[in-house]
C-alpha cells in the first residue's frame, strides 16, 4: 500500500513538473544574443535566404538563423508571438498586414534617429510610395521596404491572334470587349479571369476610372462614381459570360489550356507558367494593366520590421541596411525571383534584360498600395469581394449589395 | 487516514489537465469576451477595455454569424443521423463473418479516420474540381451537366459534409463492432430457433442490446458536428461568400485572421453553451430509459 502511494505521488509530481516545464521561458543571455539573428521569412523554405545572408554572417559574425513560416499560418504565429512577447529580432512583413502590426505595437519604431548611419535605408532610395512616410502607421515608420509585386496584364498571344485581336487591349472596355469575343470560341472557353479571392482588382479597376476608395479626410469611401464605373466593368465581366463562375477555378491551368487566355496577375504567375508548361513560350506575354482615367496598377510586396524587445538591436538595423544594398537586392531577385524596391537594383542590366522584368518594373512605376487599413484581407477586402461576388454568383440586387458594402465599410481609417 | 488521500492523487492528474486545459480556457474565453481585446490589446494588456455585453450585442446582430450557425445545424441536422445509420450498417455487416476479407474490410474503413485531413482535401479537391475533377467527368460519361461541387452555394454544403461523413465513418463502425462482440449468441440462436428472421432478430434484439454504444455515438458524433471545422476549413476556408462557414470556422476567422478576440471568445461561449444544452438534454433522455 505504501508503494502505491508512492507512486500516486511521483505521478502527480511528474505531471507538475510536465505543466511547469511548459511556461519557463528562454534563458535571457545577453552575450550570445548580440551576435546572434533570428529572422523570419514567409515562405516554405529558408534555403535561399540562408545562402542571401551567408556575405553578412561572414562580414560581421553574427548568427543568422532564418525561420521560414508558411503564408498560411503567418497571422497565428505572429499572434503567438505577441501575446507571448517572444518574437523573432527581424521579421518579414506583407504589406497587407501592416497596419495590424503596427497598432500591436509590437514592433521598434524606425525614425530618421534609428536609422541614422544606415543610409541604404533613406526613404528615397526606394521605389516611390513604399517606404517613409507612405507606409507609416498614424505618423509612426515600423518598417522598410524589402520586396515589391505588382500586377500585370497577361495574355494568351496565340490565342488572341486566331480571334483576330493583333494587339493585347489597351483600355479597360477593350478589354471587356475582346474578352467577349474570346468566349465566343466555344464552349468551356472563356475571355478572361477573375480570381474571387482577388480583393486587389476591383481597386485597381476603380484607380484606373481615375477614382479612389479613399476620401479627403483618409477614411475608406467606395461610395463613389468611378467605384460605381468599376462595378459596372467587373459585373458586366460575368454579365458577358466572359469568365468562369467556379471558384476552384485553376488560373495556371486555365491560361495555359487556354480557356482563359487573359487575366491581371502578378509576377509568380509567370514563374508557374514557365514551370509548368515550358512549351508555351514565345504564345504569351505580359503588358502593362489596361488604362482608363489612368493606369495604375498594385503595389504589393513586404517590408521588413524589427521586433521591439529585440537584443540585438544594432545587429538587426545592419542586417536591414545590409538586405537594401543594391547588389543584394539583385542577388535575392536572381534567386527567389522577388522584384526589388530599391530604385538602384531595378535599373540593374540584370532586370532590364528581361523583357517581361521590364514591364513589370514600368508597371510598378505607376501603381500604389491597398490602403493601409486595420484589416484589409479579413474586413474591408473581404467585403468588397463579398458585395461584388454576391451579385455576379448569386444575382443579388446590385444596389441592396453596394449599399451594405457601404455601411460596413464607411469611416474606416486608411492612414 | 492515510488511504483516503491515495483515490484523489491517482484522479489528480487527468482533473488537473482538464481543469488547465478544459475549464480554465471557457473561464478566460468568459472574461474576454466581455473585452475589446484585440492584437494591440495583447501586446499592451492596459489598452483593454471592458466593453460589457457589446459583443454579445454585436454578435447577435452579425449576419455572418446567423449565417454560420444556421450552417452548422443544417449539418448537424442530415450529419448525425448519416454518421450514425451508415457507420451502423456497415458494421452489422462487416460482423457477419469473422473471414479474412471481412477483417481486411475493416481496415478499409478505418483508413478515412487516420489519414491526414490535408491529404483528404487535396485528394477531394481533385475529385469535386469543377473543370478536371473525377465527379464532373464520370457525369459526362453519362451525359450530365458538370456540377459546382465547390463553387454553388448549396451544393458545396453537400460536398463538403460528404467528406465529413466518409472520415468519420471509420471510427464509429469500430466502436458499433466492438459493441456487436457483446452481444451474446445465445439470444440470436435461440430467437433463430423460434423462427426470427435476420432484420427481426437485428431490430429486436442486437439494436437493444447496442442502446448504449448508439447512444455513446450519438453524444460524441453531435459534438463533433457542433465543432465542425477541418473539411470545409482545408476544402473551401468557407466560401463561396461564407456558405460553407461553420460556427467553429467563424470564430476561427474572426478570432486568428481579425484578431478581435473578445469578439470571437463571446461567439465560443455561446457555441459553449449551446454544446452543452443539447448534450445535457441527452443525457437526461437517456435517463429516464430502462436499462436492460
Amino acid at each position: 500500500m505504501k508503494r502505491m502511494r508512492w507512486l500516486a505521488l511521483g505521478t502527480a509530481a511528474l505531471t507538475a513538473a510536465t505543466l511547469a516545464g511548459c511556461s519557463s521561458s528562454a534563458p535571457a543571455d545577453g552575450g550570445a544574443a548580440a551576435k546572434e539573428l533570428t529572422v523570419w521569412v514567409m515562405g516554405d523554405s529558408s534555403a535561399h535566404f540562408d545562402a542571401l545572408v551567408k556575405p553578412f554572417e561572414d562580414k560581421t559574425g553574427i548568427d543568422v538563423k532564418t525561420v521560414a513560416i508558411p503564408w498560411d499560418s503567418v497571422d497565428q504565429k505572429f499572434t503567438t508571438a505577441v501575446a507571448s512577447g517572444d518574437g523573432p529580432d527581424v521579421l518579414q512583413i506583407g504589406l497587407s498586414k501592416l497596419r495590424t502590426y503596427a497598432d500591436s505595437g509590437a514592433l521598434l519604431t524606425l525614425d530618421d534617429a534609428a536609422l541614422s548611419g544606415h543610409e541604404n535605408l533613406t526613404a528615397s532610395n526606394f521605389i516611390d510610395g513604399a517606404a517613409g512616410d507612405a507606409t507609416a502607421i498614424g505618423g509612426k515608420v515600423v518598417s522598410v521596404p524589402w520586396v515589391s509585386d505588382t500586377r500585370v496584364l497577361f495574355y494568351r498571344s496565340d490565342i488572341l491572334q486566331a480571334a483576330g485581336i493583333t494587339a493585347p487591349p489597351t483600355t479597360w472596355d477593350e478589354l471587356r470587349a475582346d474578352a467577349k469575343t474570346l468566349a465566343g470560341r466555344g464552349d468551356g472557353s472563356y475571355g478572361y479571369y477573375i480570381p474571387q479571392w482577388d480583393s486587389a482588382l476591383p481597386v485597381i479597376m476603380t484607380w484606373d476610372q481615375g477614382g479612389d476608395i479613399v476620401d479627403s479626410q483618409g477614411k475608406i469611401d467606395f461610395d463613389t462614381p468611378a467605384f460605381g464605373n468599376a462595378v459596372d466593368l467587373y459585373t458586366g465581366l460575368y454579365a458577358d459570360k466572359s469568365v468562369p463562375t467556379n471558384s476552384d477555378f485553376d488560373q495556371t491551368q486555365g491560361f495555359i489550356t487556354g480557356s482563359t487566355p487573359m487575366l491581371v496577375s502578378g509576377p509568380y504567375l509567370a514563374a508557374a507558367i514557365s514551370q509548368s508548361a515550358p512549351e508555351l513560350a514565345g504564345k504569351w506575354n505580359v503588358t502593362t494593366v489596361p488604362s482608363g482615367a489612368k493606369d495604375t496598377s498594385l503595389l504589393a510586396g513586404s517590408n521588413l520590421g524589427v521586433w521591439g524587445s529585440t537584443k540585438n538591436k544594432d545587429g538587426a538595423l545592419q542586417l536591414l541596411d545590409y538586405l537594401s544594398q543594391p547588389d543584394v537586392q539583385v542577388s535575392w531577385y536572381q534567386s527567389d525571383g522577388q522584384l526589388p524596391t530599391v530604385k538602384a537594383a531595378l535599373t540593374d542590366s540584370a532586370l532590364t534584360s528581361d523583357p517581361m522584368v521590364s514591364v513589370y518594373t514600368k508597371q510598378l512605376a505607376s501603381s500604389r498600395l491597398l490602403p493601409l487599413v486595420p484589416n484589409w484581407d479579413g474586413e474591408t477586402g473581404k467585403a468588397l469581394l463579398d458585395s461584388l461576388n454576391s451579385i455576379v454568383l448569386t444575382g443579388a440586387n446590385r444596389d441592396d449589395a453596394l449599399k451594405t458594402l457601404f455601411t460596413t465599410t464607411a469611416g474606416t481609417p486608411a492612414n | 487516514m492515510k488511504n483516503r488521500i491515495v483515490p484523489y492523487t491517482f484522479i489528480a492528474p487527468a482533473m488537473l489537465l482538464l481543469i488547465v486545459f478544459g475549464i480554465l480556457p471557457i473561464a478566460v474565453a468568459l472574461l474576454v469576451s466581455f473585452t475589446d481585446m484585440n492584437l494591440a490589446g495583447l501586446g499592451n494588456w492596459s489598452r483593454i477595455q471592458f466593453i460589457g455585453a457589446d459583443n454579445y450585442t454585436a454578435l447577435f446582430a452579425d449576419p455572418d454569424f446567423w449565417q454560420a450557425l444556421g450552417n452548422t445545424a443544417l449539418f448537424a441536422v442530415v450529419g448525425v443521423p448519416s454518421v450514425i445509420a451508415l457507420s451502423l450498417a456497415i458494421a452489422l455487416a462487416l460482423n457477419r463473418s469473422q473471414g479474412r476479407f471481412f477483417r481486411a474490410l475493416r481496415s478499409f474503413y478505418f483508413v478515412p479516420a487516420i489519414t491526414a485531413i490535408v491529404a483528404v482535401a487535396l485528394v477531394w479537391g481533385y475529385l469535386y474540381n469543377t473543370q478536371f475533377g473525377l465527379f464532373n467527368y464520370l457525369l459526362s460519361l453519362v451525359g450530365l451537366p458538370p456540377v459546382p461541387w465547390l463553387s454553388d452555394p448549396t451544393v458545396v454544403k453537400f460536398s463538403v459534409g460528404l467528406v465529413a461523413v466518409w472520415r468519420g465513418l471509420g471510427l464509429n463502425v469500430i466502436i458499433f463492432l466492438a459493441a456487436l462482440q457483446g452481444v451474446p449468441k445465445e439470444y440470436l440462436e435461440a430467437a433463430a430457433i423460434d423462427g426470427a428472421s435476420g432484420l427481426r432478430r437485428i431490430f429486436s434484439i442486437v439494436l437493444p442490446l447496442l442502446r448504449f454504444a448508439i447512444f455513446f455515438v450519438t453524444i460524441t458524433t453531435v459534438i463533433a458536428w457542433l465543432q465542425f471545422f477541418d473539411e470545409p476549413f482545408v476544402l473551401t476556408k468557407g466560401g463561396p461568400l461564407g456558405s460553407s462557414t461553420s460556427i467553429a470556422l467563424f470564430l476561427y476567422q474572426k478570432g486568428f485572421s481579425s484578431s478581435q478576440f473578445g469578439y470571437a471568445s463571446a461567439g465560443s461561449v455561446v457555441l459553449v453553451a449551446i454544446i452543452a444544452t443539447i448534450t445535457i438534454v441527452q443525457l437526461r433522455l437517456r435517463r429516464s430509459d430502462v436499462d436492460h
